[in-house]
C-alpha cells in the first residue's frame, strides 16, 4: 500500500516537473529566436549595469547614452542600476546566465573575476581608431589578465588628495602640510578636544595601502598577505599613534559621521584624505564650507597616493557582443568619455581628454590629477578582497588601542593566509 | 479493489501536487542540493565545476579561526538573548493581562516593534546608537558613561542584542497573552483560598501552566537567534567587524557563499554544521523541559 502511494506521488510529481521544465525550455527557445531575428532587422537591446551615482552623475551618463543611441540608431541601451551589493548581484546573475551585456567592474575585483573566465577579452575588437595608447597605462594594466589580454577599458578614476579646512588652518596660523611629520604636528594643533579632530582617518586597507608600503614593506607577496612585516607595522604605527597618543586623529564613526567627507563637511575634522568623489558631495551638502586640496603629504620625501578605477567590461555569455563592443568603445572612446567626464564628477582616463578638459589646472582637482603619475592602483592579485577583509577587521582593534599593531596584523595575516590556502 | 485504491490515492496526490511541487522545488530540493554542495568544491562562475572532496569542507571548519569566532559570537548571543526575551515576554504578558486600564492600547504599542521590518529597525537603531545619538545623550543626561556603540568591538554585539530583545520580545508576548487567556480562573481562586499573594499566584499557577508555551517560545527563540544575520550584516556593512565582533555563523556563510569566489561548497558545509548545532540545541531543550514537567 505505502509503496504504491509513493509510486503514485513520484509519478505525479515527475509529470509536473517534466511539463514545467518543458514549458521553460520552450519559452527560452522562443525568446532566443526573437533575439536573433532582432539582430538582423530590428533594434538590438544591450543591457548596461552599474551602481547608481548622485543625480548629476546619472544625468551625465544618460546624456552620454543618448548621444550613443543617436549615433547607433539600431542599438538601444537598457541601463540597470544595482544600488547595493553590486558585486554579489553581478556574480549571482552571471552564474544564472542572466548577466548584463556590459557592466562596471572595479579594479579591486577585476583579477578574480577575469580568472573565472566570465569576461570577454576585448583585444580583437580594438581598432586603430580607438587609440589604446591614449589611456593612462597603469589604469589600463589594472584590467589585463594573467594571459596579457585586456578585459576592460577604464571609464574614469580618482586618486586621493589632502582636503583641508581653510578657516581652521587660518585660525591656527598653519601652513598646508607637505610631509607626514608636518601633518602630524598640524593635526595636534588643530584638534579641539573631542569636538574637532585634526585628522579624520579611515582605518581601511584601501586607504592605507600606500602608507603601509611606504617604508619598503609589502602588503601582498605572491598573492598572499604579508602585512605583518615589521616595515609595514613601522609605516602604519604613526596612524595608530595619532589616534591613541596624540588624540589628534579619529575615524568618522567616533564623531557620528558615516565617512570622511561627511566628517570633514561637518567641521569635525580639519583634514581628511579623500578622492574626487568628495568634491561634488561637499558642494551639494556643505556649500558654505571653505576648503582646499593639496597632494597627499610625502613620507620620507617620497610622494605616494592611491588610485581607484572602474572599467566597462563585457559578459562572455552575451549574445550581442558586436553591439556591446560598440557601446564600450563609445563610452570609453574620446567622444563618450568627454561627455561623461565633462563636469569633473569623474576624471578621464584618456590623456587626450584630460588635456582637453584641463582638470590639472582646476583649483580643487589639480592635486588629484597630479597624483595619477605616482599613484598605486588599488589592486593586487586575486586574493586582495580576502586580505583586505582580514586587515580591516583586525586593524581596527589596534587603532582602538585594544592590542598592539604588530599583534593585530600578525593574527590578521595568519587568518587571511589560512583562508587563502583553504580556498585553493 | 486495487483499482479503487489507485484511483483514490491518485486523486488525493493530484490535489496535493501543487503544494508538493512547491515544497520539493523550493524547500526539499535546495536542502538536498546544499548537502550535496557541502561535500564538493564548487566553482559556479565561468564553467561550473563540482569536484568531490569528501569531508574536506568540514575538516576546514575545525581550523578556521573566523568560524570559531563566529560560532562563539552566535552562542554568546543565543545564551543572552533567548532567556532575556523569554522572561521579558512573560512579564510583559502577565502585566498586560492583569486588567490594567487601557491595557489593549499597551498591547498594540508593545507589539508595534515586531511589525517593523528588521532592516528598518536596525537602521533606526544605528542612528540612535550613533556617537552623538539619542542613547548616548540619554546616558550623558544621567551622568553615565557613553560608548561608541557601532565602532567599538566590545560594544557592537551588545548593541545588537539589546535591539533584538526589544524587538522580538513583544512577538512572544502575544503568544503568552493568548496562552494566559486559557488559564482557568478557578485555579487562581483556589490559590487565593489557600492564601497565595499575587507573586505566588504568578509563580505557582501562571508559570507552570505556561510551561508548554514557554518550551515553544524557547525553541523558536533558539532557532531565530542562531540564524542572526540581517542585524549584524547592516551593522557592520557585511564585514562582521569591527574586529570580527559582529561576525555570526550565518554572516560567515553569506561571506563565503557570495563574497569570495569558489567557496560555495565550504559555505554549504558551514550551513549544514549550523543546522546540526540548532538541532542539538533544540533536542537538549526538549529533553530538559520534558523532565521538568514530569513531577
Amino acid at each position: 500500500m505505502k509503496l504504491k502511494k509513493w509510486v503514485a506521488a513520484a509519478g505525479v510529481t515527475s509529470m509536473l516537473f517534466g511539463s514545467a521544465l518543458a514549458g521553460c525550455s520552450n519559452g527560452e527557445e522562443k525568446t532566443a529566436g526573437k533575439a536573433n531575428e532582432g539582430a538582423k532587422d530590428e533594434k538590438v537591446e544591450v543591457t548596461l549595469a552599474g551602481w547608481g551615482g548622485n543625480p548629476t552623475e546619472q544625468k551625465l551618463l544618460q546624456q552620454t547614452l543618448d548621444e550613443f543611441e543617436k549615433k547607433h540608431p539600431n542599438i538601444k541601451v537598457k541601463y540597470e542600476v544595482i544600488s547595493d551589493q553590486y558585486m554579489d548581484v553581478i556574480k549571482t546573475r552571471l552564474v544564472g546566465g542572466e548577466g548584463p551585456d556590459v557592466f562596471y567592474l572595479d579594479a579591486f575585483e577585476a583579477p578574480a573575476l577575469i580568472k573565472t573566465g566570465v569576461l570577454e577579452p576585448l583585444d580583437h575588437y580594438v581598432t586603430d581608431d580607438f587609440d589604446i595608447n591614449d589611456f593612462e597605462k597603469p589604469l589600463l594594466d589594472a584590467f589585463k589578465g594573467e594571459d596579457g589580454k585586456i578585459y576592460g577599458f577604464p571609464k574614469d578614476y580618482s586618486t586621493l588628495a589632502l582636503f583641508y579646512n581653510k578657516k581652521m588652518f587660518q585660525e591656527a596660523g598653519l601652513e598646508v602640510p607637505k610631509t607626514w611629520d608636518e601633518l602630524r604636528e598640524a593635526a595636534k594643533k588643530l584638534t579641539k578636544g573631542k569636538k574637532v579632530y585634526g585628522f579624520g582617518v579611515a582605518p581601511e586597507l584601501a586607504r592605507l595601502y600606500y602608507i603601509a608600503e611606504s617604508k619598503g614593506g609589502k602588503v601582498v607577496t605572491d598573492n598572499k598577505a604579508s602585512f605583518a612585516d615589521p616595515k609595514v607595522v613601522e609605516a602604519l604605527q604613526p596612524i595608530v599613534d595619532m589616534h591613541l597618543k596624540d588624540k589628534s586623529a579619529a575615524q568618522p564613526s567616533e564623531v557620528g559621521a558615516g565617512w570622511g567627507g561627511e566628517m570633514f563637511g561637518q567641521g569635525k575634522a580639519a583634514m581628511v584624505i579623500e578622492g574626487n568623489w568628495a568634491i561634488p558631495f561637499l558642494k551639494d551638502t556643505f556649500p558654505n564650507l571653505e576648503y582646499g586640496t593639496a597632494e597627499v603629504p610625502t613620507i620620507d620625501g617620497k610622494k605616494a597616493t592611491m588610485a581607484y578605477t572602474v572599467a566597462y567590461v563585457m559578459n562572455k555569455q552575451s549574445k550581442k557582443k558586436k553591439a556591446a563592443w560598440e557601446l564600450i568603445s563609445f563610452l570609453t572612446g574620446k567622444e563618450g568619455m568627454k561627455i561623461w567626464t565633462s563636469k569633473g564628477l569623474a576624471l578621464p582616463t584618456r590623456k587626450s581628454v584630460a588635456a582637453e578638459l584641463g582638470f590639472d589646472k582646476d583649483e580643487l582637482r589639480g592635486p588629484i590629477v597630479a597624483g595619477a603619475s605616482y599613484a598605486t592602483v588599488w589592486q593586487n592579485g586575486t586574493n586582495l578582497p580576502t586580505i583586505t577583509n582580514n586587515f580591516n577587521n583586525q586593524f581596527v582593534s589596534a587603532f582602538l588601542g585594544q592590542r598592539s599593531l604588530a599583534d593585530a596584523l600578525k593574527e590578521a595575516q595568519e587568518t587571511a593566509n589560512k583562508e587563502i590556502e583553504g580556498n585553493k | 479493489m486495487r483499482k479503487k485504491i489507485w484511483r483514490e490515492a491518485g486523486a488525493s496526490y493530484l490535489l496535493l501536487s501543487p503544494t508538493l511541487f512547491v515544497l520539493l522545488l523550493f524547500i526539499i530540493g535546495p536542502i538536498l542540493f546544499a548537502v550535496f554542495l557541502a561535500f564538493h568544491k564548487v566553482q559556479l562562475l565561468g564553467t561550473a565545476t563540482f569536484e568531490f572532496v569528501g569531508l574536506d569542507n568540514f575538516k576546514r571548519i575545525a581550523g578556521d579561526l573566523r568560524a570559531k569566532i563566529a560560532l562563539w559570537n552566535t552562542i554568546k548571543y543565543v545564551a543572552i538573548v533567548v532567556p532575556c526575551q523569554t522572561i521579558l515576554a512573560l512579564v510583559l504578558a502577565a502585566t498586560l493581562n492583569a486588567g490594567l486600564k487601557g491595557q489593549k492600547w499597551f498591547r498594540i504599542i508593545y507589539f508595534l516593534p515586531t511589525l517593523t521590518s528588521s532592516a528598518v529597525l536596525t537602521l533606526i537603531f544605528m542612528w540612535m546608537y550613533n556617537e552623538n545619538g539619542l542613547i548616548n545623550h540619554l546616558l550623558e543626561m544621567f551622568g553615565l558613561p557613553t560608548y561608541n556603540w557601532i565602532g567599538d568591538p566590545k560594544m557592537a554585539l551588545n548593541a545588537i542584542m539589546m535591539m533584538n530583545i526589544w524587538s522580538t520580545a513583544p512577538f512572544y508576548m502575544v503568544i503568552y497573552l493568548a496562552a494566559l487567556q486559557d488559564i482557568p480562573d478557578s485555579l487562581y481562586e483556589a490559590a487565593e483560598l489557600d492564601g497565595a499573594n499575587s507573586v505566588q499566584k504568578f509563580w505557582y499557577v501562571t508559570v507552570p501552566y505556561l510551561r508548554p508555551v514557554t518550551s515553544f517560545v524557547v525553541v523558536m527563540g533558539l532557532i531565530g537567534t542562531f540564524q542572526l544575520f540581517d542585524q549584524s550584516y547592516i551593522f557592520s556593512g557585511g564585514s562582521g567587524g569591527p574586529n570580527n565582533s559582529t561576525l555570526t555563523v550565518v554572516l560567515l556563510i553569506y561571506q563565503y557563499a557570495f563574497k569570495t569566489l569558489g567557496t560555495m561548497g565550504y559555505a554549504a558545509a558551514l550551513a549544514v554544521a549550523l543546522a546540526i548545532i540548532i538541532l542539538v540545541a533544540t533536542l537538549l531543550q526538549r529533553k530538559f523541559s520534558k523532565e521538568e514537567s514530569l513531577y
